[in-house]
């Protein structure tokens, strides 16, 4: 590890943001550039895609499709841990798998809450 | 560490509970709970134990707070009984709720290395942003719970762009490997280590609310339940405190002087702000939390003044408004559920209907005024020691001006209780767990107010 | 047993936090008992610490309890000395006190209070024995100031009465004054020694020459401490008023215990004494005048507790001038017998005033010699103790100090003489006046009268028995090879021993001087018998008709009126002025106007919160900028 750091060492930090932003605005440019312009009615809809757009996007929506959609996410990110663990499955060994049968099982215990507290229920 | 196991695990015990019906278990389970914790953390005194990695280090300053906060929380949970379930039936969420941000709490006194201090902080904002929502139908709640949320994710985006920019310089997140870097480079720091040090001290002051990053706390306490105030005011601040000056001393202590004018002008304004605009309030609740921002200034003095001695010092102060403020805010719900009123009128005669209340009141905030005999005295006076002892005189001669402003504030409660006449009969009525924390509130008070031998020499 | 010191001053304490608490559910019975239960438990330990002390080798004991302060360079740690000195002022406060407690119970039966009262004695023992314990001269004065306080709350007991409400304030304020003298030096002594603590004060003390100034300046503003608390000229005269309260107080704190704080206390210091000659003649000189004076104002009083109080303000006046002549072992001799006799005589007398249904004045009372034959004999014999007659206690602890000033100075010795017989003259006055002759009271009193329960009779045995026997400790020589006392006490002079020398007087002196005291007291027995056991008082009740010097003693030398003339008047004067003049236009409005802009500063200040979260995120996004000015541009 070194100690001395000079401004110049975030210089990746900056080219990658260049490159965010400079691919955004390439990528904006280039379809403005390339794409072919047709400008009838159904071309200039918010959401092109066959169907009719119906009423206004800002009406109010069951809080029951957050829940959902937020313990969806939950329980489908916590799916992520178990990858570096199944690569490591052999060197992790018994510890390891000890380790990831507490996760599973508070996990488990949330799911249960979950369900007993009926946030899944839809009526 | 085993008392954050333990508390971990008894708060999901704890939301089964509340799924069972079974209510009654809860608090005097998770009381149980944090004793259990509270005799861990004792026992693990002078042992110095690294944990994950060097993730969390256990040494005494660690164990202190987390006791002292355990303990403060205890004193918080015996409230409880009846108070939540006035506000919904989820009592149990909101008692598991608590001690997941205590967790959080846990893990940022204890912090060897900036992510843990990061997560340490936000497992326990979380929990206190929904807490401090919990009535759902009351706008001033909402308000404070999205105030508070909003606020508090612009300012952890702030600690977090510091600990970044931390790493950036050092290469690492542990604090004793920057310490050592800190020291190796003999005082100089590059540019973007001192924006990053001055992007955490921002984070940070705004998590104990010091001037001008104090904007939240005084809508915050007010629109939030008492209870919830009470925690977050004496818990939340004493541990974002431990954190904040954890940070200097492991980490930073050899590049202070840099910061050091930053911490003066924050801790001059916040003092004065607090003091100044608590003189002018019409409600109880809200001078507290002016109070509480008063407060945070005389203890960025102890960090700004960073020596052997300001561990024990800030300490001292967590333990005395601690305890000061948990015995205020009880005594103002129970006059709240009376007179429906938070403002000062409403103590008008307490001394005479309910006398052991009303001292039990006086002691507090004799002890928030540092008037001798109180813990709060020392609390200050130790403070203040230390900065004098290293030249900042100026800043001293400040915060005993605006103690005496203080006086002013405090007294009227007093002087309301004593001097005016009440404006009905009733007496409160106080369970037995009630009048466990204002005895034992009252006790500790005047205990480390005339022994503070107890205590300062821990450290 | 040395191990249960922390009991001695623990026990008090918890009598008074169980009555102060159950004042209202308790029954006086279990008040009674808890309070008095409390003391005789001390009193035991303390009994055998002193005889533990008394057989081992080693003669000074610290213990440290825990580290009280400590902050940098200043170390102060909650810590008792046990030692001859103190562990003797432990068996007087204890044993004394256990005896009033028990009395109490008996004297205050039809009090409301009564609880209340037991809290308070309770809690002036408890500070009265951290005087007594602490090793160091912070915890003496937190006992110091305890006691001060207690005895406040017991002046004012019945607290109904604006004048003794008065007599409390006028005691707090003298104290006051003589505190303000003992904290200085108190700040002084930490300035000079680096410490408070005895044992390091003392150690470096002995190292100073004698009559350095710093060492005089410390010596005399102790002095002044003492003065307040021990009632000396100039500020003696809370200590007559004090009798206001409860007789019991009066016989514990006025008389027995904590008015001798400032005697302890000198003698504690008795090495920074030795080394300040002029503080010394200061405490002598001023001890001789207070008893003179104050004897000399004894003797028209008509009140029967004044004349105690004024009494033992003189017997405090010879305590100092065996402490100024270098007599430690004697005032603290004088202390313990003077304890004992001058209780019993306060019990005594309140044995006397509640056969009196409270009636408190000489003139109405004579004859009860046969009412109250218990009283009457032990107040005889506390008469006969501090009349100085062999071998009652107060005969051998006079006679020391008579001997001490007789080496000092001839005039010193002459003047502490004719007090002594004064004292003689008085005290048997106040005992024909009360037990012989005719009843002078009203009918109504005459049927009421009857002697005390045994509750207060036993303490009055108790205390004439050890007021007969307890001159036996400190034996001149004359009669036996060793001064026990004076051995045993040493230690705690261990600096001082040897710097003032004695010569035994010879025993031709010593049988003279008992001689000597005999007749006196014989010839003013004959005197005062012929005088006022025949209904005839020492003065007209027509003040008009008093000679010059009776009208002096009556009025109390006109000192209260002094004092109001002299002192207060002009300071309400000058009080007012500073009120009218400088504080309304000048001060006040100075504050007033700096109140006035913080008020408005808040009204302002207050403002910025406005409730809109945007213009927060703003603010804060201002700080964090200026902050960063503050840092990278300006630095």
């Amino acid at each position: 590890m070194e100690s001395n750091f000079l401004p110049s060492d975030y210089f990746p930090i900056v080219l990658q943001l260049l490159a965010a932003i400079g691919f955004v605005g390439l990528t904006m440019l280039a379809t403005h550039l390339v794409g072919p312009k047709r400008k009838t009615k159904d071309k200039l809809e918010t959401f092109e895609c066959g169907i009719e757009q119906q009423g206004d996007a800002r009406a109010p929506i069951s809080i029951k499709y957050f829940l959902v959609a937020i313990l969806f996410v939950l329980f489908d990110v916590e799916v992520i841990f178990m990858y570096p663990w199944a690569v490591n499955f052999r060197e992790m060994g018994m510890q390891g798998l000890m380790e990831m049968f507490v996760f599973i099982g508070l996990l488990l215990a949330g799911f249960v809450y979950i369900i007993k507290k009926g946030a899944l229920d839809w009526e | 560490m085993t008392g954050i196991i333990i508390i971990s695990l008894i708060a999901i015990v704890i939301l089964f509970l509340g799924l069972y019906k079974l209510d009654k278990a809860i608090v005097p389970l998770a009381v149980a709970a944090l004793l259990a914790a509270i005799t861990s953390y004792a026992l693990a005194w002078n042992t110095n134990i690294y944990y994950f990695n060097n993730m969390l280090f256990v040494d005494n300053f660690a164990i202190l707070f987390s006791i002292l906060t355990i303990a403060t929380t205890i004193l918080i949970l015996l409230l409880s009984p009846g108070y939540f379930e006035k506000i919904s039936s989820n009592v149990a969420e909101y008692v598991a709720l608590i001690l997941f941000s205590l967790v959080g709490v846990l893990c940022m006194v204890s912090y060897n290395n900036f992510s843990m201090l990061f997560i340490g902080i936000e497992i326990m904002s979380i929990s206190m942003y929904i807490m401090a929502g919990i009535r759902k139908k009351d706008l001033a709640s909402n308000e404070a719970a999205l105030k508070y949320f909003l606020m508090g994710s612009f300012a952890t985006g702030f600690l977090l762009f510091g600990i970044a920019l931390v790493y950036g310089f050092t290469g690492s997140f542990n604090l004793e490997t920057i310490s050592t870097l800190v020291m190796e480079s003999g005082g100089q720091a590059a540019a973007l280590f001192v924006a990053g040090i001055l992007f955490m001290i921002v984070g940070m002051s705004f998590k104990v609310s010091a001037a001008p990053f104090h904007f939240w706390a005084p809508d915050v306490y007010d629109g939030a339940p008492s209870l919830v105030t009470s925690y977050m005011s004496s818990v939340v601040k004493t541990a974002s405190f431990a954190a904040f000056i954890r940070m200097f001393i492991v980490a930073f202590a050899g590049v202070i002087h840099i910061f050091t004018p930053t911490l003066w002008a924050l801790a001059a304004i916040t003092i004065i702000v607090g003091n100044v605009i608590a003189l002018y309030q019409d409600t109880f609740k809200r001078m507290l939390a002016y109070s509480s921002i008063s407060h945070a200034g005389y203890m960025l003095i102890a960090i700004l003044a960073l020596g052997p001695d300001s561990g024990n010092a800030i300490f001292y102060y967590a333990v005395a408004y601690s305890i000061a403020s948990v015995s205020a805010f009880a005594i103002l719900i129970k006059v709240k559920a009376l007179k429906n009123s938070e403002s000062f009128d409403a103590f008008n005669g307490l001394a005479k209907n309910n006398p052991k209340s009303a001292l039990a009141l006086t002691i507090s905030m004799c002890s928030l005024a540092g008037i001798p005999l109180t813990a709060g005295f020392f609390g200050k006076f130790f403070i203040f020691t230390i900065a004098i002892n290293q030249g900042f005189y100026w800043l001293v001669g400040l915060a005993i001006l605006n103690a005496v402003v203080a006086f002013w504030y405090y007294f009227r409660v007093i002087i309301a209780m004593y001097m005016k006449s009440p404006s009905s009969d009733e007496k409160i009525e106080y369970g037995f767990s009630y009048k466990l924390v204002l005895w034992i509130a009252a006790i500790a008070t005047l205990l480390f107010g005339l022994l503070p031998g107890i205590l300062s020499g821990l450290l | 047993m040395l191990q249960l010191i922390a009991l001695v001053p623990l026990l008090p304490l918890i009598g008074f936090l169980i009555n102060g608490i159950g004042n209202k559910s308790l029954s006086k019975s279990l008040v009674g008992i808890i309070g008095s239960g409390t003391m005789l438990l001390s009193f035991i330990i303390s009994l055998g610490i002193f005889f533990e002390l008394k057989n081992s080798e080693v003669s000074a004991h610290t213990f440290t309890f825990f580290d009280w302060i400590n902050v940098g360079n200043f170390n102060l740690s909650f810590s008792f000395l046990v030692d001859p000195l103190s562990s003797l002022m432990l068996l007087v406060v204890t044993g004394v006190g256990f005896l009033i407690h028990v009395y109490s119970i008996g004297y205050m039966k039809h009090d409301e209070g009564f609880a209340k009262f037991f809290a308070y004695l309770n809690l002036f023992v408890f500070f009265m024995l951290l005087l007594v314990l602490g090793a160091n001269y912070a915890i003496m004065f937190i006992g110091w100031e305890g006691v001060g306080l207690c005895s406040y709350l017991l002046i004012g007991f019945w607290y109904k009465n604006t004048s003794y409400n008065n007599a409390a304030k006028k005691a707090f304020v003298m104290n006051r004054i003589g505190d303000l003298g003992f904290l200085i030096a108190l700040f002084l002594i930490f300035k000079t020694f680096g410490s408070i603590s005895f044992n390091e004060v003392f150690t470096s003390a002995a190292k100073f020459t004698s009559g350095d100034p710093t060492l005089t300046t410390i010596a005399i503003l102790l002095f002044i401490g003492a003065m307040g608390k021990s009632a000396q000229l100039p500020l003696y005269t809370w200590l007559p008023d004090a009798m206001a309260g409860p007789t019991p107080v009066s016989a514990l704190i006025h008389a027995a215990t904590m008015v001798t704080a400032g005697i302890y206390m000198i003698a504690r210091s008795s090495i920074i004494y030795a080394l300040a000659p002029i503080a010394m003649d200061i405490v002598a000189t001023i001890g001789m005048i207070t008893a003179v004076w104050a004897a000399l104002i004894a003797l028209t009083q008509t009140d029967i507790k004044k004349v105690l109080a004024y009494s033992t303000v003189s017997q405090l006046g010879y305590m100092f001038v065996a402490l100024g002549v270098g007599s430690f072992t004697g005032a603290v001799f004088h202390l313990m017998t003077h304890a004992f006799f001058k209780a019993l005589l306060f019990l005594g007398a309140g044995s006397v005033i509640h056969a009196m249904s409270g009636e408190q004045d000489m003139r109405s009372m004579g004859g009860l010699k046969k009412k109250l034959p218990i009283t009457f004999i032990t107040i005889l014999i506390g008469t006969l103790a501090i009349s100085g007659v062999p071998p009652f206690a107060g005969f051998f602890s006079k006679d020391e100090i008579l001997a001490a000033t007789y080496n000092h100075s001839m005039p010193m010795f002459i003047v502490m003489s004719i007090t002594s017989v004064l004292t003689a003259f008085y005290m048997f006055r106040m005992l024909f006046l009360t037990f012989y002759g005719n009843f002078r009271g009203t009918n109504d009193q005459a049927s009421h009268l009857h002697e005390s329960p045994k509750s207060m009779t036993i303490p009055l045995i108790v205390l004439a028995v050890f007021s007969t026997i307890a001159g036996f400790v400190g034996l001149p020589e004359v009669f036996s090879e060793h001064h026990a006392l004076k051995s045993f006490l040493s230690p705690s002079f261990v600096f001082t021993n040897g710097r003032f020398s004695f010569e035994a007087a010879s025993h031709v002196v010593e049988y003279s001087i008992m001689g000597v005291s005999l007749v006196v007291v014989a010839l003013v027995y004959i005197y005062a018998q012929k005088r006022f056991a025949k209904d005839v008082y020492l003065l007209p009740v027509d003040e008009s008709k008093m000679t010059l010097m009776q009208r002096l003693s009556y009025r109390k030398f006109y000192i209260d009126e002094f004092y109001e003339n002299l002192i207060t008047k002009p300071l309400d004067k000058l009080s007012t002025f500073f009120y009218r003049v400088i504080d309304k236009s000048g001060i006040d409005g100075v504050v007033n106007g700096l109140g006035k802009i913080t008020m408005n500063g808040s009204k302002n200040l207050r403002t910025i919160q406005t409730g809109n979260t945007g213009f927060y995120i703003f603010s804060m996004v201002v700080g964090i900028i200026i902050i960063m000015l503050l840092n990278f541009i300006l630095s």
